[in-house]
């Protein structure tokens, strides 16, 4: 039922992306989410939505039909300048 | 016909700048060797140490006045920019952000966190701490981070909504915790032996506790760690250890003929206040012929107090009642220096590192000439 996680692109080329959801180290860590779920923000009322695949761009709370992207977990490094 | 040497008026009329109502006179120096035929102005240590001297104004941490008298203007803007550009000091140079929610973008953020002037203890500050060089290879980053070289910071913080806010409260401060992020609330993370140097009164803080970083409202976050390292203001503004240093030229202000009364006293309105005192005319003056002052006993007249406070906005120039009464200028060779620390370096101390940095590259200079000649 797993939806296929997103690959970070390594750059080497490594065959790993697409070799199934769980053999696969990840680079996100998505901890507490179930698998195939994904998280927005509601354009209107702010509330995290969870969404899977198929389901429609709603918000459950308010119905609003604008989701945002979550931030990235990731650390992105700036030079203080 | 020999040569009579300079009286000590000529002396001292040499080193004004003349300022005219329109016009700068005597801009140059004329102490070299050939400019005055018969006199011997080769650059000698020894009349330069008679004629140099220091004077502080005030010496406060964040702030320092003083006078270098009787130096070139080459070697005064020397100090200066050394001052500016070249003192090394501590600073944010990485910040790595885990999170940031708040309306400030992440670019932004830490930009801002780069400016904040930080203080800690001079041992360690000016000692211990190294240069932290990029490594070349990008693999060995990772192996380039010691605590002689890194300092580690890090700001996690964020806004809820405060239950215990009066109903009807507006003000953001007291409706949320955490609403605004300052400098404060940046934590200092030892790491190695910087605890031996960095500990109690001497940990790294930021100078001005109370700077705002960002705002937040409730469920925004910022989350992210920092890396400082020591810079030179010529890389970045943020390293230099001075918010400004300058200098300006001792002014002169000269009272050829007599100011007398009313005349006096819009004389000293010129100025600004302090420069210019009003004194009686006393009968002794009043009684010396050529003077001026004949008849004047009792009188106020304009006597010069306190020149280094004027700005030498030469608006006394623009009334014709003081033509020909008053003659300004700038001694060419006294220089009164400004320093302000930004907290990281007592601002005297910049001073001295500047004086020590300027012989250190002298020396330097000094080698590399030799061995090109060799």
């Amino acid at each position: 039922m797993s939806r296929e996680q997103y690959q970070v692109p390594t750059g080497s080329g490594s065959p790993t992306i697409g070799t199934g959801s769980f053999s696969a180290p990840t680079a996100r860590d998505y901890t507490g989410d179930v698998g195939g779920v994904m998280y927005y923000m509601c354009g209107d009322c702010a509330v995290r939505v969870p969404l899977e695949k198929g389901a429609p761009i709603r918000c459950q709370k308010c119905g609003a039909r604008v989701l945002y992207k979550e931030r990235t977990k990731r650390m992105v490094q700036f030079e203080a300048r | 016909m020999p040569h009579k040497p300079p009286t000590k008026e000529e002396l001292e009329r040499r080193k004004i700048v003349g300022i005219r109502d329109e016009t700068i006179t005597d801009v140059s120096c004329s102490d070299f060797p050939g400019h005055y035929p018969g006199e011997d102005h080769s650059w000698d240590i020894d009349a330069f140490r008679r004629g140099f001297s220091v004077e502080f104004h005030q010496n406060d941490r964040f702030e320092a006045s003083f006078s270098l008298i009787g130096c070139d203007a080459s070697i005064a803007n020397a100090f200066r920019r050394i001052m500016i550009a070249d003192i090394p000091t501590l600073a944010i140079e990485n910040v790595f952000i885990n999170n940031n929610t708040s309306v400030i973008q992440d670019e932004v953020l830490a930009h801002r966190l780069g400016l904040i002037p930080f203080q800690g203890g001079h041992e360690g500050l000016h000692k211990f701490l190294k240069w932290w060089r990029k490594p070349t290879d990008e693999a060995q980053m990772n192996n380039s981070y010691y605590d002689f070289n890194t300092v580690s910071l890090k700001l996690e913080v964020q806004c809820e909504h405060n239950d215990k806010a009066a109903a009807g409260e507006t003000d953001p401060t007291k409706l949320y915790h955490h609403a605004h992020v300052y400098a404060r609330d940046i934590e200092f993370c030892p790491v190695g032996r910087q605890d031996r140097y960095f500990s109690g009164a001497d940990a790294i803080a930021p100078v001005n506790p109370d700077i705002l970083i960002a705002k937040l409202r409730p469920g925004q976050e910022i989350s992210l760690s920092m890396h400082m390292h020591k810079g030179v203001g010529s890389d970045h503004a943020k390293f230099s250890p001075v918010a400004t240093a300058s200098y300006r030229l001792m002014p002169v202000i000269d009272i050829t003929r007599p100011i007398l009364g009313d005349d006096a006293e819009k004389f000293a309105r010129c100025f600004p206040r302090g420069v210019i005192e009003l004194e009686k005319v006393t009968k002794k003056e009043a009684g010396q012929k050529g003077s001026g002052y004949e008849g004047h006993a009792g009188e106020l007249k304009a006597v010069v107090a306190d020149p280094m406070r004027d700005t030498v906005s030469r608006e006394c120039l623009r009334h014709d009642e003081f033509k020909d009464k008053v003659k300004l200028g700038r001694r060419r060779d006294h220089f009164i220096y400004l320093v302000e620390s930004t907290g990281q370096w007592e601002s005297d101390a910049i001073f001295i590192e500047a004086v020590a940095h300027l012989k250190k590259r002298a020396l330097d200079l000094e080698k590399q000439v030799k061995n090109m000649v060799r």
